[in-house]
């Protein structure tokens, strides 16, 4: 068998490999789950997702898991990190809600053009601004070798052109989002906000599990944060989990 | 002659701005020792030139943040002139502690320095003493006052923090909380409330401003609240003769000296208890306060999957943002969307007001009868009793005909609504699709770089119309590529003819091509070239001897062929070699 053919199906079987084991241990978290052992299917869960994989089922369950377990910023972090792979899914925001609804004192809530922003994930928007893109430069081409089709095509190339740039700006607000804003989701049950990124620091606010708060700086493992409210204070990184920008 | 050495000495430091003076650089603190909330000022003075590469050393619990800088000329006894710069760096403490700032180290004109470690101890505030307060001393004293030391978890209450401001002061807006210790509560946004009093202490009026804190508990235990701190910049001076003193009010022709007092309260203890277990109803579901409970629902003549609005209110006082709708157990047959949510609070702390939920629910069956009774339960602090509300069953008529769509409001995104009462939804049992945790689309080049492929395509299609409208509307050019295509078959023709020895089609090619070369050329029509052309035609009476002579003996062996003897291959080859090389001399000639 020649050489790299070999090092193709060595690649293909050890993906298939890993798959399996992803799908062995997820069906022994949701039995876990099924049992009632929320703790033990958290951490299994968990375990998984260290692996580096990932799926909306298996941040779902995660979630659910945690949730379950009295984790409230745990289940509210996978929930949004499954909602970045899957920003439609109904069942996702019920339960993102409902473990919202639970969660104690002031927290952020995205605004009304976050939340339509993204209705797509990135790269959903990434293919439709290029597909736009595409389709009016083919068309622009089209006009340029058949001047006689010009006029026909002209509402079309309009309509084109409106559309990419409207889909490239949202793609742009929403990479903006993504890439410069991020998320802290209180991890702890009561966790203290201090007024420098030290331990010393003297307290500024808390901030109860699964409040989700705007992380404004970063400093060694530390992160500057603001609530709804607009009070600032400091959390170490050990106390919430940071996730991108909506 | 004082004066006018002083006046040269000025006038040498004008002239001579490249005179070097001596430079020296020095850092102090306008105080060594202050309490946790007040700030020091360093001062780094450079003289004899601007400072470069001066970088302020990080301390752990120190924020040392610019705030200004000034400029000075000075001239000494001796008439020399000297610039101080001098920056204004604000040190903020963020913890009690002796701290040293390190030697900074700075450049001026190439020279460097380094100023010597500074010394900066920060103390607690600490609330003053009873005596200290009764004695009429203090400019201004903050004080924390609970309206009751047991409540229990979630219930809400107002704290207030009384700053108290004697009369020969005058508050000089700079208020600023530096600590608010409220561990274990959930606690609201200080403000300021209107209703100021004045109050004799000592010798001296003092006038209260109070400064509303509301907060709930959210563990239970002893809970330490405070002590809070506060930093406040007064003016002390005499009212006497203002008229706006004699009114109570605020003076603005009040001018006195400008102070900053650190103020601070005592830690006080809240028991915080915990809801009792006992009687504790099956659906209470966290409320604390007093509330009222009021509900409808309509339309009531349905058909089965019909849409009915219940609207529960939810009035009165306490923490009204946890009130959560309990799940009704009893509208087991009714399907049922999430309901919405709205909060409309009638005080500035968000204790009173009404919630009010909207939730479409729909008849499964036309069994129902009724909208089963509707039931609430909190628990009153006051009375430390739990409470349960009910609202009575609504009698319906449900149809079995033909059921109607639901309306649309299930579990959109965009709402702040309250979400299903009852639990989360189950977990997934496949694992669906594996995605790599790679990077975006919109953060990897090769993404940028797609998009240049249509803007190519559309580039080259913009190009070939361009050369395509050229060609249209130019109709030399146009002759020229067609003569050029001609003349490259004509060439292979001359060869196919050479080569089967037949001079009377090679002959007569030579001579169509030399029209058409020559008609181009000198743009008139090919069949109106003759011989008498390359005397005739002004262009070629001009081109070079040789290739005029070479033309002629083109045209002449053309027409010789008619009376010549049949030739040979090899002569036609050179015929052919020769017409070539003409040709190269024609297309060179400027048309």
């Amino acid at each position: 068998m020649k050489p790299w053919l070999s090092f193709v199906l060595a690649l293909v079987c050890a993906g298939n490999i890993l798959a399996a084991d992803v799908s062995a241990d997820f069906v022994a978290a949701n039995k876990l789950y099924a049992e009632g052992k929320f703790t033990e299917a958290s951490a299994a869960y968990a375990a998984i997702l260290k692996t580096g994989a990932q799926s909306r089922a298996l941040l779902f369950n995660a979630g659910n898991a945690a949730f379950k377990a009295g984790h409230l910023g745990q289940a509210v972090a996978a929930y949004r990190q499954a909602e970045l792979l899957s920003p439609r899914d109904a069942e996702l925001w019920a339960n993102l809600a409902f473990v919202r609804n639970q969660v104690q004192g002031a927290t952020l809530r995205e605004s009304r053009w976050q939340n339509w922003g993204t209705m797509l994930t990135l790269n959903e928007g990434a293919i439709l601004t290029t597909a736009f893109f595409w389709a009016l430069f083919v068309l622009l081409a089209v006009r340029q070798l058949r001047p006689a089709l010009t006029p026909k095509l002209h509402s079309v190339t309009r309509l084109l052109a409106a559309l990419t740039l409207f889909s490239g700006t949202v793609l742009a607000l929403q990479a903006a989002n993504r890439f410069n804003a991020a998320i802290a989701v209180v991890t702890s049950v009561e966790t203290i906000a201090r007024s420098g990124p030290f331990d010393e620091a003297q307290s500024v606010f808390t901030a109860r599990d699964g409040a989700e708060l705007k992380i404004l700086d970063r400093h060694a493992d530390w992160v500057q944060v603001a609530d709804s409210a607009g009070k600032i204070g400091w959390f170490s990184q050990k106390q919430v989990a940071v996730l991108p920008g909506a | 002659m004082r004066l006018n050495l002083k006046t040269l000495a000025m006038l040498l430091a004008v002239l001579l701005p490249g005179a070097v003076w001596a430079a020296a650089f020095t850092a102090s603190l306008d105080r060594d020792t202050l309490t946790l909330g007040e700030r020091a000022t360093l001062s780094l003075a450079f003289e004899g030139g601007l400072p470069g590469n001066v970088s302020l050393p990080q301390v752990t619990g120190l924020h040392m943040e610019q705030v200004g800088n000034s400029s000075q000329n000075t001239f000494d006894f001796s008439g020399h002139g000297t610039t101080v710069t001098t920056y204004l760096i604000a040190v903020a403490p963020q913890q009690t502690g002796e701290f040293t700032i390190p030697a900074i180290n700075a450049e001026i004109n190439g020279q460097k320095f380094s100023s010597r470690p500074l010394k900066l101890i920060v103390g607690k505030a600490i609330a003053p003493s009873a005596a200290a307060v009764n004695s009429g001393d203090q400019l201004a004293f903050l004080k924390l006052v609970l309206p009751k030391a047991k409540i229990y978890v979630g219930e809400p209450m107002v704290a207030y923090l009384e700053l108290y401001v004697r009369d020969d002061v005058q508050p000089n807006g700079n208020f600023q909380m530096t600590s608010s210790p409220t561990d274990g509560f959930n606690a609201g946004k200080i403000t300021e409330q209107r209703n100021q009093r004045r109050v004799q202490i000592g010798n001296h009026v003092y006038t209260i401003i109070p400064l509303a804190l509301p907060l709930s508990a959210v563990k239970t235990g002893s809970l330490a609240l405070g002590p809070f701190t506060a930093t406040i910049s007064v003016l002390q001076g005499s009212h006497e003769g203002d008229p706006f003193a004699q009114l109570g009010s605020r003076s603005p022709f009040f001018h006195g000296e400008q102070k900053q007092v650190t103020l601070a309260t005592e830690a006080l203890n809240i028991e915080s208890l915990p809801l009792p277990q006992q009687n504790q109803p099956a659906n209470f579901s966290g409320a604390v306060g007093q509330f009222d409970l009021a509900a409808s629902a309509g339309p009531t003549t349905v058909t089965v999957g019909d849409p009915i609005t219940v609207r529960v209110q939810v009035s009165g006082r306490g923490a009204l943002d946890a009130v959560t709708l309990p799940a009704q157990d009893a509208w087991k047959n009714f399907k049922t969307y999430p309901p919405t949510t709205k909060l409309e609070t009638t005080d500035q702390f968000g204790f009173q007001g009404t919630k009010t939920y909207e939730q479409i629910i729909s008849p499964l069956n036309n069994d129902v009868q009724e909208l089963p009774a509707l039931t609430f339960s909190f628990f009153n602090p006051e009375d430390g009793q739990y409470h349960t509300l009910t609202q009575p069953a609504v009698p319906l008529t449900v149809k079995a005909a033909g059921t109607s769509p639901m309306p649309q409001i299930a579990a959109t995104k965009t709402s702040n609504e309250e979400k299903p009462a009852q639990d989360i939804l189950p977990i997934k049992e496949n694992l669906g699709t594996l995605v790599a945790n790679k990077m975006p689309l919109v953060a990897q080049p090769a993404f940028y770089a797609a998009q240049a492929v249509p803007v190519l395509a559309f580039l080259a299609a913009f190009v070939w119309r361009k050369r395509t409208d050229n060609l249209a509307n130019n109709p030399r050019l146009r002759r020229q590529r067609a003569v050029a295509a001609l003349i490259a078959s004509g060439k292979d023709d001359l060869k196919k003819y050479a080569a089967a020895n037949q001079p009377d089609e090679f002959f007569a090619t030579l001579f169509r091509l030399l029209q058409e070369q020559l008609g181009e050329r000198l743009d008139c029509p090919a069949s109106a070239i003759t011989e008498d052309v390359v005397d005739g035609h002004a262009r070629l009476r001009n081109a070079p001897a040789a290739l005029r002579i070479a033309l002629h003996e083109q045209f002449q062996l053309c027409n010789q062929t008619r009376y010549a003897p049949v030739r040979g291959s090899s002569e036609l080859n050179s015929v052919a070699a020769q017409f070539e090389k003409l040709l190269g001399e024609l297309q060179n000639l400027k048309s």
